[in-house]
């Protein structure tokens, strides 16, 4: 033993590291603040641009307008609702009058930057967990049956029992829940395998895609159509706060339990022979997680619908950028999810506007889709093997 | 709480289930202090089976690990060696019978409470690219380790000696990725030396490695024989450094345990025709018995 030394020296570089010390990894730092600037552009475009224009810093002024910043009603009534803050605070009168451009960027246009934020986040996250659970880089968080559960709910919802769509956002997340737990039980055999889940979630996935084709005939109305499909694609449009409300408590408690998660799932990396005889109990973790995983996606689906490609991109592009340390990716995924679901809702909201001069918006899932195709691409051609982690 | 555990594990090695283990060094040969604190690995009556397979490939075998000794499993391909470690090992559940360490059945066993008794090196290990070996060593600290620990001044001690015996210092912040096949096996080793159990499996660990690294890792083993009570089981392909390493071995065909003994009662001209079905020349040297195979025999 070359001896006391080298333990001490080791001992003491973990201990600097200490609770929070691998934050400062230069390249994770990089990326979130990389990240942040997309953020931050991509909301001044959307705050500015509109049918009511305004110039950058008209949008600046309105973001930064202290008559919202600096008053707590204000505030609160954004985040948590006007009833909510006046029985909070107790207070009775009106709220101050604000200016119109104020007004549009708060009422309007910010909270679905606010949005999109979540929806990044959520996405990341869930298909972070989802690939580390699956030990399959193409695993997305729709891979176990999610998607398609959400997706024949809303258009069992839409077509069949109208007057529930009120719920819809809850019966979708619900939906993509249940149908995970379908794909669980078929995947369970003494236990359950990465495989297996995937094949499961592939079976469970055709048949309510079909059955979810089958509804769009007794969809009498081209309204609903066109809600269906707003719907199973992905759309921020007409989001408000009310949906940064509804997201907002899953999107903190999915990413403390991810954050509480990434020991584990950085263990799943090192297979489950390894895992097993470290003491892991493998089909419990594996379950937890992955309700993790299916928390944020149904948080996601809830607000925006089924945005595809998020989810399977954002902890793709994270683990390139800063390894394959889960605590990190996880991290990373906080901050590039958002800046790919920000820069992508600018082209869904202004991008028909800017190319055919029409004044109407796509759904985002259209947009991550024809980014995350391209991306994919690349990374084949540029990567020998892809596919197992 | 870290350190409770490593106390912990400590404690239940030196005082054992009570009596068993002083009734066994007593009762074995006076091989001093060693056998004393070590730790008992049985599996009794074994039937091993994988789900798809029709027949068990062990089939009601019982097998004995000396404790704080090397026990070595020899035997030809699909012998079912590695079936009956990976069963001591809890990775297959058995379809009868039972494996007992320290005379404590391990399925009734908290699943970390058994990983800090017991360790195994599979003989394939998968890990991301880009983690460090540093990283990886530290992974063999998670059944000493709560939900939400960080790393205490145990685990780094663990660590710091776990890459000490594997000599893998020079490797600590390269990325697994970049690594040799030997040099890979190193860190594994290391990995599995940092969850400091009192019983050690090894799954083939010299097989595809290059004689430098075969060296290092017989080595290493040789180090845990002579300086520690760790109680290892070893499955060896090659039988000249089975003979050399162990202080037992046993000899199986066909999933049936044909011979068990010391090493040179084991290798022998006759076990070698019916165990590995060749003719050969075993010559007694002073680095143990020297195998010669001669021919292969048909019959």
């Amino acid at each position: 033993m070359s001896g006391e030394g080298s333990i001490a020296a080791g001992a003491a570089r973990r201990r600097e590291d200490g609770r929070i010390g691998w934050l400062f990894d230069p390249k994770l730092v990089t990326v979130a603040l990389a990240s942040v600037a997309v953020v931050v552009a991509g909301g001044l475009v959307q705050v500015s641009f509109g049918a009511y224009s305004m110039t950058v810093g008209e949008a600046w002024r309105a973001v930064l307008d202290p008559a919202v910043l600096l008053d707590v009603h204000w505030l609160l009534s954004f985040l948590l609702g006007e009833g909510a803050m006046r029985s909070l605070t107790g207070f009775q009168g009106e709220l101050p009058e604000l200016a119109h451009g104020t007004l549009i960027v708060w009422n309007i246009r910010l909270p679905r930057v606010f949005v999109a934020a979540l929806v990044g986040m959520n996405l990341g996250i869930s298909g972070a967990i989802f690939q580390a659970v699956t030990r399959n880089e193409l695993a997305s968080p729709f891979i176990l049956g999610v998607s398609s559960g959400a997706g024949l709910m809303i258009l069992l919802t839409l077509v069949v029992f109208g007057g529930l769509s009120a719920f819809l956002p809850l019966i979708a997340a619900l939906g993509g829940a249940v149908a995970f737990l379908i794909v669980y039980a078929i995947a369970w055999k003494n236990g359950t395998s990465p495989v297996r889940l995937v094949l499961a979630g592939v079976i469970v996935g055709t048949v309510f895609n079909s059955l979810q084709t089958g509804l769009f005939f007794f969809a009498d109305d081209i309204g609903v159509v066109q809600s269906a499909i707003q719907w199973t694609t992905g759309s921020l449009t007409g989001t408000d706060w009310d949906q940064v409300r509804m997201a907002l408590p899953w999107t903190v408690v999915a990413v403390a339990l991810s954050l509480a998660g990434s020991r584990q799932l950085n263990l799943l990396l090192l297979g489950e022979q390894t895992a097993k005889s470290l003491g892991m109990s493998i089909e419990k973790v594996r379950f937890a997680l992955s309700g993790v995983a299916v928390l944020a996606a149904a948080a996601s689906i809830a607000v925006a619908g089924i945005v595809s490609f998020v989810g399977l991109i954002v902890p793709h592009m994270v683990r390139n950028l800063v390894g394959s340390d889960y605590k990190r990716v996880i991290v990373g995924c906080l901050f590039v999810g958002p800046a790919l679901m920000v820069a992508a809702d600018v082209g869904a909201r202004l991008g028909m506007g800017v190319i055919t001069g029409a004044d109407s918006q796509i759904p985002v899932g259209i947009v991550t889709g024809l980014i995350g195709g391209p991306y994919f691409l690349y990374l084949m051609r540029r990567q020998q093997n892809m596919g197992e982690l | 709480m870290s350190t409770e555990h490593a106390d912990t594990t400590r404690t239940e090695t030196t005082n054992g289930p009570d009596g068993s283990n002083d009734a066994d060094a007593s009762a074995g040969p006076a091989d001093g202090s060693a056998a004393t604190d070590a730790t008992d690995l049985d599996g009794e009556d074994l039937v091993l089976g994988y789900p798809n397979a029709p027949e068990p490939v062990i089939d009601g075998e019982s097998i004995a690990a000396e404790p704080g000794a090397v026990t070595a499993l020899v035997g030809p391909n699909g012998s079912g060696k590695s079936t009956l470690l990976k069963g001591l090992a809890t990775q297959i559940a058995p379809e009868d019978g039972s494996v007992l360490v320290d005379g404590e059945d391990v399925h009734a066993m908290d699943a970390k409470a058994l990983a800090r008794k017991l360790g195994l090196l599979s003989q394939e290990s998968t890990s991301p690219n880009s983690i460090t070996v540093e990283d990886l060593v530290y992974h063999g600290r998670y059944p000493h380790r709560g939900f939400f620990e960080r790393t205490t001044e145990a685990d780094a001690v663990a660590v710091e000696e776990a890459i000490e015996l594997a000599g893998c210092g020079h490797l600590r912040d390269r990325e697994v990725g970049s690594l040799s096949g030997g040099q890979k096996q190193l860190a594994w080793i290391a990995m599995v030396l940092a969850q400091d159990t009192d019983v050690l499996l090894l799954d083939e660990p010299t097989t595809f490695l290059d004689m430098h690294h075969q060296m290092e890792v017989m080595e290493i083993i040789e180090t845990l024989r002579d300086e520690s009570d760790v109680t290892v089981v070893v499955v060896l392909h090659d039988i000249e450094q089975a003979a050399r390493l162990a202080d037992r071995m046993v000899a199986l065909k066909d999933g049936e345990i044909r011979a068990r003994g010391a090493p040179e009662e084991i290798v022998t001209e006759e076990l070698l025709a019916d165990v590995f079905r060749v003719d050969a020349d075993v010559v007694q040297t002073e680095n143990g018995p020297r195998v010669t195979p001669l021919r292969a025999r048909h019959e």
